[in-house]
């Protein structure tokens, strides 16, 4: 994938399996943003191809491109909400487009939100919300339709880190508790780490709780893959990113 | 895009509520500018023109030398360069923005195609609400023309009336209406075109703003020519 005669990607390949969040690395400008974009269809690959589900995409039309995006969830950077709906109508965007009945995509987004605990901010506009709160309702637009696959794109850049936290298990919750399968997209060392570290599950009380992986309990389903003037430099677990002999990794994740 | 906008408008959805919104923001919204736009520019008309006319004691053809000039030219001409000035500067400061926050990645992401959500519904807006405002502008041109040549240049209001009628060929006020439908195509597209290619942060909407209603104004008024040309022709 070249861009004004710069190349931004060469050579990237990859596979997400089902109920898998690959996490994609790498330094500002790297191109991980772009990988989100190709899969997506928003922009076309110089060559190479790009299969969803088992279908290669790679020339697909835009109008072709309408039935594979509905497989797809994308969480922007900054949330990309529509500055002129309500949040009901952000999240509601895909079903109104669809044409569903109104007690319907209220029921689908009232649920939808809750699971973002934000229910109390449904009718009000995306510039009375906080930063962190746009992405929550980001997140949530991108879940309604049950999407197989959900694209993060830096979703706790510029974030507090509580708040980077909530977002976070978010992303595990989605993937250890529904099995969405995810591409991850950030550079920040502590999302690495809380992602590979931890799981949700369900305690007694029916709550969702967060445990810490343990030496009994390994995650595998959480891979890695570090991008460096475009081209792959690692992929693979986290044991074996900590492990690396790499010096770029290591300076990565230099304390 | 255009063509897409036209292929956009036969399949569904259709978005009626964003046309209503586009129709009530164009036309409404603007009803009050090309208020003055045509009140100002018929009283002048009729200041020059009869203040020339004078010298010939020609002063009773005031009304028909204001509603040619009005319904011909002026009417057509300066509406859709103050809407360039008003709408296509905030078609092009809104889609500019919205490409800019990503929204427009967002919508695509989300299975809409934006040239049919947003292009279209501003496409149709500009087409029929141009020419109904140039309308507008052409009759309150002509009441602004007849103020000024009754009040001020002692023209008989009879005389103003009759010679503005007689004045009127078919020619003129299909002519009249043509061209603000093509001028409103331009805005829709080199405003939208401006908007969607919108490129470097909000420096970049500045220039896409900028862009789109210099575009506008220039292709308006050379394309006047020649509709100008073409209209004369039939004559």
């Amino acid at each position: 994938m070249a861009y004004d005669g710069r190349m931004i990607l060469d050579e990237v390949s990859f596979i997400v399996n089902p109920g898998e969040t690959k996490i994609v690395m790498g330094g500002s400008g790297m191109g991980k943003s772009t990988i989100l974009k190709l899969v997506l269809g928003l922009i076309k690959p110089n060559a190479g191809s790009i299969l969803i589900d088992g279908e290669d995409v790679t020339g697909s039309s835009e109008r072709e491109l309408v039935e594979v995006r509905k497989k797809i969830g994308m969480v922007f950077q900054d949330g990309a909400l529509f500055d002129s709906l309500s949040v009901y109508e952000n999240v509601g965007y895909r079903l109104f487009e669809q044409g569903l009945p109104e007690p319907e995509i209220e029921e689908t987004v009232r649920r939808t939100l809750r699971f973002v605990n934000l229910e109390r901010a449904m009718y009000m506009m995306p510039s009375e919300l906080s930063g962190g709160m746009r992405r929550r309702v980001g997140i949530a637009r991108a879940l309604v339709g049950s999407p197989k696959l959900i694209l993060f794109d830096e979703p706790t850049a510029g974030l507090d880190p509580p708040t980077a936290r909530t977002i976070l298990e978010l992303a595990i919750k989605l993937r250890d508790l529904e099995g969405v399968s995810s591409i991850f997209v950030t550079h920040r060392v502590d999302d690495i780490k809380l992602l590979s570290s931890t799981f949700a599950t369900i305690d007694e009380s029916g709550e969702v709780a967060y445990q810490q992986e343990n030496s009994r309990l390994c995650l595998v389903n959480t891979r890695f893959i570090m991008l460096k003037d475009s081209k792959v430099l690692f992929s693979g677990t986290d044991e074996e990113m900590w492990t690396s002999s790499e010096p770029y990794i290591q300076e990565f994740f230099r304390e | 895009m255009a063509g897409r906008a036209f292929r956009g408008a036969l399949s569904r959805p259709h978005y009626f509520r964003e046309i209503v919104t586009q129709m009530d923001t164009v036309g409404v919204g603007s009803l009050m500018i090309i208020v003055l736009t045509g009140v100002f520019t018929g009283g002048v008309l009729a200041l020059q023109t009869s203040a020339t006319l004078q010298t010939f004691g020609a002063t009773g053809v005031t009304g028909s030398l204001v509603m040619t000039s009005m319904v011909r030219e002026m009417g057509p001409v300066l509406a859709s360069l103050m809407l360039a000035g008003r709408v296509g500067s905030a078609i092009a400061a809104e889609l500019g923005s919205m490409v800019v926050s990503e929204q427009v990645d967002a919508m695509r992401a989300l299975g809409t195609d934006p040239i049919q959500k947003l292009v279209w519904p501003r496409l149709l807006a500009l087409m029929v609400m141009t020419p109904a405002l140039t309308l507008v502008a052409d009759i309150v041109g002509a009441v602004g023309g007849w103020v000024v040549a009754t009040a001020l240049m002692h023209v008989a209001s009879s005389v103003y009336i009759s010679s503005a009628k007689s004045a009127l060929t078919y020619n003129d006020i299909i002519g009249g209406l043509i061209k603000p439908l093509v001028f409103g195509f331009i805005i829709a597209i080199v405003s939208c075109r401006a908007g969607l290619r919108t490129h470097g942060g909000t420096v970049g909407v500045g220039r896409s703003t900028t862009q789109a209603v210099v575009l506008s104004d220039i292709l308006i008024l050379a394309s006047d020519f020649f509709l100008a040309r073409i209209i004369l022709a039939f004559k």
